[in-house]
């Protein structure tokens, strides 16, 4: 605004021939001030106004890829879901996240037997420590993958220590248990009336990623066909177990909501 | 805007911002949204149920037919069970876990001092390790496929959250003989097609039969004297009556939901009108009077309306009435042919039959005609009828090349087409039978 009031000032002078009284230092000096004005007041204006948004913080890309696009058909390009070396039944027992990883051909006595300390056939120790977060990031890397070549993909970390509080930090979690969700839960098909069968069910995970105690159904189970909704998302959640998360983001997952919405997930509309 | 007010400005924005970070949660629950999912049958494991009654064995393998047949179980094979049931009271879950069953199902079958059979069955929750379900039944021993059927009933329901279809009948036109003089017999079988026999000789011709709800009588239409006309079968006495006493074709009879009012066609000069008449006092009202042909009436299942065929439009098409005929109004509409409509017990869709394109298909919709979606791809299906819980479809479908007609069933989501049984026709789904 100041900047367009100076180039105003200078027509009018020049026209009335104000200006060709005073000394050519004058003018340019008044000329440069102008511009050192413009340029300070640019300056400061810019810098005022960026301070409220840290764009470290706020991963704006990503927020949109976790919780817009979900992805449906890149999702079912997606690798098989890596529970194929995990039991994924044995929920009560907490730790033993890596018991057993083939399911045995027939005998009975693998399961029943508390392995005591079997050589493990493969897989050594440093590389599974990796496994649960590389499993978590490839999973993502493979639902982001389209935007590949952008920097937010390794944003998102930390992001959790610059906000702190649930929603651009935790749009990475949620995109994969979408994802994983996808396969493990069958939801009501063709059910009357499928708006009336959305259920809230809270999920409490042990730090290795099982279930550490049964999914509550935050539902009014009395009515049977919302029981038997919430059931299916229950299997869901026992099905898809352990979840491979990523350890040091253990207080972001430990209690997890997931809301199984089947209006659009199956059947006849 | 001076330097001041520039200032102020950019306070307001701060504090607004920090005010709003103030605002939020320390630390808030993580929600997940779960929109898509993959309809799969639920593995569940149903071994062979103890005791000492000798259908303990066929008892199990009728449940997990039944089951299957459903398509929203898949029973697991009883060689991958790694636990011999020994108690119905106490499995360990974990052995049913690694075989990766989500339900379990235990049974024992015991046959009584008095000669009666007594079957139990727990229904359980492998994941969980808790029961969903337990009954016990007793009856004679010959009602044993009965039984099997209850208990899967019992399952289908506890599971899905909807009454099971398993414990009912389909009366249905068995074919015998060559396609040019086709011998047409009534017939009733259980619903997976065991346990048939014939209703009636063959001598006349006889074509869409259907159930009362209240089980005991069958509608349907015969040719005796060479003469169309509706009949009713009583099956507890096998005996038959004529329905009214109209001088032309009475034809495409179907019950009212309360099982004492009979909806159906009468033809006069070419015109069929649709009638509705009371069995009690056998007093008949018209319900239609538009010169075209209307027929295939059928009751929403709360008797308020009736769905119906009829080409006043100039095609074939469906039309809604109030059950006293008023507001007639046509709700298919696309291309091609719509006829045969008949209201779910459920209430909330209509299936048909489609004729496009050469082929005739079974389609659902809305009673107010949207959701339009065809379940069948063959090329001559016609004449659905629903199962009782309004989930499963069964119809005819059409013998190629000489081939009989064939009855089918299919799940309203178009999935699970499977083959019920051959040279048969015209299918009527009855309802649970009463226990």
């Amino acid at each position: 605004m100041s900047n367009a009031r100076s180039l105003t000032r200078n027509r009018i002078s020049s026209a009335t021939g104000a200006g060709a009284a005073r000394s050519p230092f004058g003018v340019i000096g008044a000329v440069s001030l102008h511009v050192l004005i413009v340029a300070s007041a640019l300056f400061t204006w810019t810098q005022r106004f960026e301070i409220p948004e840290p764009s470290d913080v706020v991963p704006v890309e990503l927020v949109t890829v976790g919780a817009k696009t979900n992805i449906a058909p890149t999702v079912r390009e997606m690798p098989k879901k890596v529970d194929t070396e995990e039991p994924k039944q044995d929920i009560q027992p907490p730790p033993q996240p890596e018991e057993k990883a083939e399911p045995a051909p027939s005998e009975p006595i693998i399961q029943k037997k508390p392995p005591p300390a079997l050589p493990k056939p493969r897989t050594p120790e440093p590389q599974k420590k990796r496994t649960a977060e590389d499993e978590f990031n490839n999973i993502l890397g493979t639902l982001t993958a389209p935007q590949k070549a952008s920097p937010n993909a390794k944003v998102a970390p930390r992001t959790t220590k610059g906000i702190g509080s649930m929603n651009a930090a935790t749009a990475d979690l949620e995109a994969y248990l979408k994802s994983l969700m996808y396969q493990c839960w069958s939801p009501p098909a063709a059910a009357p009336h499928p708006e009336k069968l959305i259920v809230d069910v809270r999920v409490f995970l042990n730090p290795d990623g099982s279930v550490a105690r049964p999914p509550q159904l935050l539902a009014d189970s009395s009515d049977p066909f919302v029981r038997a909704a919430g059931e299916t998302a229950i299997r869901a959640i026992y099905v898809c177990a352990p979840y491979k998360l990523p350890a040091d983001r253990y207080a972001d997952w430990r209690e997890i909501t997931m809301r199984f919405d089947p209006r659009d997930a199956a059947g006849i509309q | 805007m001076n330097g001041s007010s520039i200032l102020r400005f950019a306070r307001l924005i701060g504090a607004a911002l920090i005010t709003g970070l103030l605002a939020a949660p320390a630390h808030a629950e993580l929600h997940v949204d779960i929109t898509q999912g993959v309809v799969q049958p639920i593995p569940i494991a149903i071994p062979d149920f103890i005791g000492t009654a000798p259908q303990s064995a066929q008892i199990a393998n009728v449940v997990r037919s039944d089951l299957s047949s459903s398509g929203l179980f898949r029973p697991l094979d009883p060689k991958s069970f790694i636990e011999q049931v020994r108690d119905i009271n106490s499995p360990n879950f974990n052995n049913w876990r690694v075989i990766n069953a989500q339900a379990l199902v235990t049974g024992q079958a015991t046959l009584q001092p008095d000669g009666q059979l007594r079957v139990d069955f727990r229904l359980w929750d492998v994941f969980g390790g808790t029961e969903m379900d337990n009954r016990g039944i007793t009856a004679a021993p010959e009602s044993w496929r009965r039984i099997a059927h209850i208990i899967a009933d019992r399952i289908y329901e506890r599971i899905t959250g909807e009454k099971g279809y398993f414990d009912s009948r389909v009366v249905f036109i068995s074919e015998s003989g060559p396609a040019l003089k086709r011998r047409k017999r009534l017939a009733i079988m259980d619903q997976d097609g065991a346990n048939p026999f014939f209703l009636t000789s063959g001598d006349y011709l006889v074509l869409t039969p259907r159930f009362d709800p209240t089980q005991q009588t069958i509608a349907y239409m015969s040719y005796v004297s060479g003469k169309p006309r509706v009949y009713l079968f009583n099956l507890e006495t096998a005996k038959y009556e004529v329905l009214g006493t109209f001088s032309n074709m009475t034809f495409s009879p179907r019950f009212s939901p309360d099982g004492n009012k009979v909806v159906m066609s009468l033809e006069q000069n070419g015109n069929s009108d649709i009638y509705v008449m009371d069995l009690r006092t056998r007093s008949s009202v018209r319900l239609t009077s538009d010169p075209s042909i209307d027929t295939s009436p059928s009751f929403s299942p709360d008797g308020t309306q009736i769905t119906f065929e009829s080409d006043r439009g100039g095609s074939q098409q469906i039309y809604v009435m109030n059950a006293d005929g008023s507001n007639p109004h046509r709700i298919s509409f696309g291309a091609g042919k719509n006829g045969t409509p008949v209201w779910s017990p459920r209430g909330d869709l209509i299936a048909f039959t489609k004729q496009a394109g050469g082929t005739f298909r079974i389609g659902v919709m809305h009673p107010d005609g949207s959701g339009e979606h065809l379940l069948t791809d063959g090329w001559a299906d016609e004449g659905p009828t629903w199962a009782p819980n309004g989930r499963v479809l069964m119809f005819t479908r059409g013998g190629r090349g000489g081939l009989g007609a064939q009855i089918w069933s299919v799940d309203i989501t178009g999935r699970n087409e499977r083959h019920v049984l051959s040279n048969a026709s015209d299918p009527a789904w009855s309802p649970l039978i009463q226990q």
